[in-house]
């Protein structure tokens, strides 16, 4: 069957019905889907994303904070004040996140949300799905990462919040790229797959794809694991200096999975010269991934970043480094979760996608049809992608991001903190709901 | 085929070199062996489905609500058929003769892009027939999944994140490790292709002597090696007929691994081979004579005269099958005492002993109390019960194994379903394909070998790990979810230790 790009009217058409069926399901009109839902995102939690999505507020019936994975995130909650000691909820209330804390030279970044988007590269998702996040970080002073897949011309016009990823295939990575970024991002693991590398199906990697990575059209594109080049922290260092000097006003961020050393790998990379520790957890998202890997390597982040955090602690070096965690963060209460266990801020992916419609079907990397995902995010398919107008999709992730700094917010006042800063590590904060309390 | 013997090389070991002679004979040597030498690879190719598994999902259409819905574009759409006929599925669900009125669920994957687009008419449902599948341990999920390694051989490879619960009982309370710069290799894509799955079958001695003409002393050691660390156990309950018996002696020679047969049964298709444990009671030990060919006889049971007859009548190593139940530390302790090179471990097909304990801790138990020994080298330890996942097979070599024995797997390996127990061996009640073809059957089995082994290497490769027998009892590069949360969660109000 011929693929072509659809008429105005059939993108009009399925973009209506599609974007009203989603309000439809997030505004209980049909309840929830009888097949939706697994224990990490239960049908609650998607739909009441797509609530915020939809409003910019947060559901009032559906569980928006939790999901049903029995541990981890879905066992903690916050221990909050009574009620007569909650802090007015007002825009007073600082979500910033400074993101230098070396004191060097380099750039002196703020971002206004302590979150920012995860890579997702040029290939793995669409142009409009990568221009929406970066439109919408733009809008909420944060990021998005290029992932590994090359630097569209497009992303030109947000360059100032686009974080350049050099990953182990160094697809698409260019002198000029590393130039413009703000911040550079190793990465040298991912959450999903540590320690197996990328891969980018053959059905996926499409002429302007290949173009943009330097290779031939409709070949699968691996990227090793690891980079070749290290087989030390000091060679981990030179990879660092050589960004520096490509860019010395660059912020550097070093993305690592979570194996039983993360501690000392974090160490690791502050004295080689990272501002940002960016650790990926075991339950994170990935367009492609072998289902062996995603539960069974490394560690969930809900139990990494307090092991990195102590280290970071004990080595008095926790305030010169900014710890960022991913993988499984899929709510506000999640990331106010992961601060009190230690991190500074968070990184987003999933959680952007399932605003823009995802239903976590995992067929991201082609699935039977061999086009991608069939909700036109996960896939740079002429006809798909156009179900993901940009405009409306910027909307969304706005809305989206609107409401969870609004609980950001809430959750801080009603522990009686002004900034989320004073969050960070205060797991006295929080509570464990013992397995037999919910038996 | 690839034979154990040709895999070590020990068919070019003619004669002793001499110092004189050393520099220009071991170069020819060397080259004999390059000669020889082939990379092992599992060859596997996708098959058709003879009894497929109960499909995912169920799409219900309303079929007047789908009526008045096309009357309606037709109006509005004035015609056309570019927009009219637009389906809402990628996957042809909706692609039939008559479209949504006869939809194809069994190509549905759960997209629910359907049922977003027309939560009037359209339900997508998961199908509780699949759902059923299985019981609390072996569940549909790990039938699905042995059921799609048999089908394509392949690493099943998805888009999304994990979709479980976070840790879990058994297995999926163990969490392997990865190393951010270690690699086994830097050639090749990942570098799996250096990584060694082969295991030793037998005792390592702990030294060698040798007499005054430079032979070794005493008893030689029967060493062998097979490819990948997992082996066919004895069929459960009534799985062992024939037909499949045949199946899984050419699977095993083809991947040149061993399978575990009754010892009748060896007997009366008279397939006794070097690839055939041919398995006896304590009280025919004596019958072991009767399998020339055999490396390795097993003893369902310990009874050192009974290993004591075997070995009278038999050069083939004897191995013994011991249970966890109750005492069967000193049954171990007692076998490795009395010689036995290699101990079957069983524990039932939850993975449990006797005791309640789950196999992670049993292997940990038997490997770590002969290490204490240190007797380790002297014994191959296989075990069994409760691995149906591609993930148990590194985990139960962490713990402590030397190799794995399939049980279960087999059985959903070849489209096969139960309608008796999950839990005992004996009251396994397995229907394979009534029109199960042996050519089909061995490629599947081939299929979910080459499959699983791959996924090993995807484990190995993750750990920097360049051979699977450095693996065993590496405790020390897996975590358990329950230590973390104790080291993560410790001191937050409300946790009191161990996961709760």
């Amino acid at each position: 069957m011929t693929i072509v790009k659809p008429s105005e009217l059939l993108i009009e058409k399925t973009t209506n019905l599609l974007h009203n069926g989603m309000n439809a399901r997030a505004f209980g009109d049909f309840g929830a889907p009888e097949a939706l839902g697994d224990a990490r995102w239960t049908d609650e939690l998607i739909l009441s994303t797509w609530h915020m999505a939809e409003t910019g507020k947060i559901p009032e019936k559906l569980n928006f904070k939790t999901g049903n994975s029995d541990g981890g995130f879905d066992r903690l909650k916050f221990q909050f004040l009574d009620e007569s000691e909650w802090v007015e909820h007002s825009e007073k209330i600082s979500t910033k996140l400074d993101l230098n804390r070396r004191g060097d030279e380099k750039n002196k970044i703020s971002i206004d949300i302590p979150w920012y988007g995860g890579g997702m590269s040029y290939g793995s998702v669409s142009i409009n799905v990568m221009m929406s996040r970066a439109r919408n970080a733009r809008r909420w002073n944060s990021f998005i990462s290029t992932g590994e897949g090359g630097y569209p011309t497009e992303l030109r016009e947000v360059e100032e919040n686009v974080i350049t990823q050099v990953a182990t295939g160094y697809f698409g990575v260019e002198e000029d790229t590393i130039q413009a970024a703000p911040i550079v991002e190793f990465k040298y693991a991912q959450g999903a797959k540590p320690g197996l590398g990328g891969h980018l199906l053959a059905v996926k990697a499409g002429e302007d794809v290949a173009k943009l990575r330097g290779s031939v059209p409709f070949v699968s594109l691996f990227s090793p694991f690891p980079f070749h080049s290290t087989y030390s922290v000091e060679d981990h260092s030179k990879h660092l200096d050589w960004i520096e000097t490509i860019n010395p006003k660059a912020l550097l961020s070093v993305k690592v999975s979570t194996p039983h050393d993360v501690d000392m790998v974090a160490v690791g990379s502050f004295y080689a010269g990272a501002h940002i520790i960016h650790l990926d957890g075991g339950y994170g998202g990935t367009g492609a991934a072998p289902e062996i890997a995603k539960k069974n390597i490394a560690m969930p982040i809900e139990l990494a970043i307090p092991k990195v955090h102590k280290f970071l602690v004990a080595e008095g070096v926790r305030d010169r480094v900014t710890l960022i965690a991913s993988g499984g963060i899929r709510t506000a209460d999640d990331m106010a979760k992961a601060i009190a266990l230690g991190a500074d801020g968070c990184v987003l992916g999933t959680t952007d996608l399932v605003g823009l419609g995802c239903t976590r079907c995992s067929n991201c990397e082609g699935g039977p049809s061999g086009r991608g995902c069939p909700w036109g995010l996960t896939t740079t398919d002429i006809e798909l992608q156009e179900w993901v107008p940009q405009d409306w999709a910027v909307q969304r992730l706005d809305n989206l991001y609107s409401a969870m700094q609004w609980r950001m917010r809430d959750i801080l006042r009603k522990l009686g903190l002004d900034d989320v800063t004073q969050l960070r590590g205060r797991t006295d904060l929080l509570q464990y709901i013992p397995k037999e309390a919910s038996e | 085929m690839l034979t154990s013997e040709k895999a070590s090389g020990s068919v070019i070991s003619e004669g002793r070199l001499s110092m004189e002679s050393f520099e220009t004979e071991s170069a020819r040597r060397g080259r004999q062996l390059a000669d020889l030498y082939h990379r092992y690879n599992i060859d596997t190719e996708e098959v058709d489905d003879v009894q497929s598994l109960p499909i995912r999902f169920l799409v219900e259409v309303g079929k007047v609500g789908l009526a008045k819905y096309i009357f309606k574009e037709i109006i509005h759409y004035k015609g056309n058929t570019e927009v009219i006929l637009s389906r809402p599925c990628t996957y042809g669900v909706f692609s039939g003769p008559v479209g949504g009125f006869s939809p194809r669920p069994h190509l549905c994957v759960g997209c629910l892009r359907c049922t977003i687009q027309h939560p009037e008419f359209v339900k997508v449902l998961p199908n509780p027939e699949r759902l059923s599948l299985g019981d609390s341990y072996t569940t549909h999920g790990h039938i699905a999944a042995i059921d799609e390694e048999a089908k394509k051989g392949m690493v099943p490879v998805r888009g999304q994140g994990y979709r479980g619960r976070f840790g879990g009982p058994g297995f999926d309370g163990m969490l392997t490790d990865m190393s951010e710069i270690v690699r086994p290799s830097r050639d090749g894509i990942h570098g799996r292709e250096l990584i060694g799955t082969s295991v030793d079958i037998g005792s390592k001695p702990m030294h060698l002597s040798f007499d005054e003409k430079g032979e070794i002393k005493g008893i030689k050691p029967k060493m062998f090696s097979i490819q990948v660390p997992f082996i066919f156990d004895l069929p459960p309950g009534n799985l062992g007929t024939e037909k499949l018996i045949r199946v899984i002696d050419s699977t095993s020679k083809g991947i040149d691994t061993l399978a575990c047969v009754n010892s009748s049964d060896v007997e009366r298709m008279a397939i006794d081979s070097a690839n055939i444990i041919p398995v006896l009671s304590i009280d025919d030990a004596q019958k072991s004579s009767n399998f020339p060919n055999a490396r390795l006889i097993q003893l369902d049971g310990w009874d050192s005269s009974a290993v004591d007859a075997a070995r009278s009548v038999s050069d083939a190593m004897i191995g013994v099958r011991i249970k966890f139940e109750e005492g069967w530390q000193l049954r171990l302790d007692s076998a490795v005492n009395h010689g036995v090179e290699v101990i079957h471990l069983l524990a039932d097909l939850h993975g449990r002993g006797e005791d309640g304990q789950f196999v992670i801790e049993l292997f940990k138990e038997a490997h770590l109390r002969l290490i204490e020994q240190g007797r380790r080298d002297l014994v191959t330890l296989i075990g069994a019960g409760g691995i149906v996942g591609a993930d148990h097979v590194p985990k139960s070599i962490i713990s402590g194994l030397d190799a794995v024995a399939l049980d279960l797997p087999v059985l959903f390996a070849l489209q096969g379903r139960s309608d008796g127990s999950l839990v005992e061996r004996a009251g396994v009640i397995g229907n394979l394909p009534n029109k199960m073809d042996e050519g089909w059957a061995e490629q599947r089995l081939t299929n979910l070998c080459g499959s699983w082994r791959n996924q090993l290497l995807e484990i190995l490769g993750a750990m920097g790990i360049r051979e699977v027998r450095r693996l065993r009892g590496e405790f020390g590069r897996s975590m358990i979810v329950e230590h973390l949360e104790d080291e993560a969660f410790e001191g937050i109000a409300g946790y009191v230790g161990g996961g709760n």
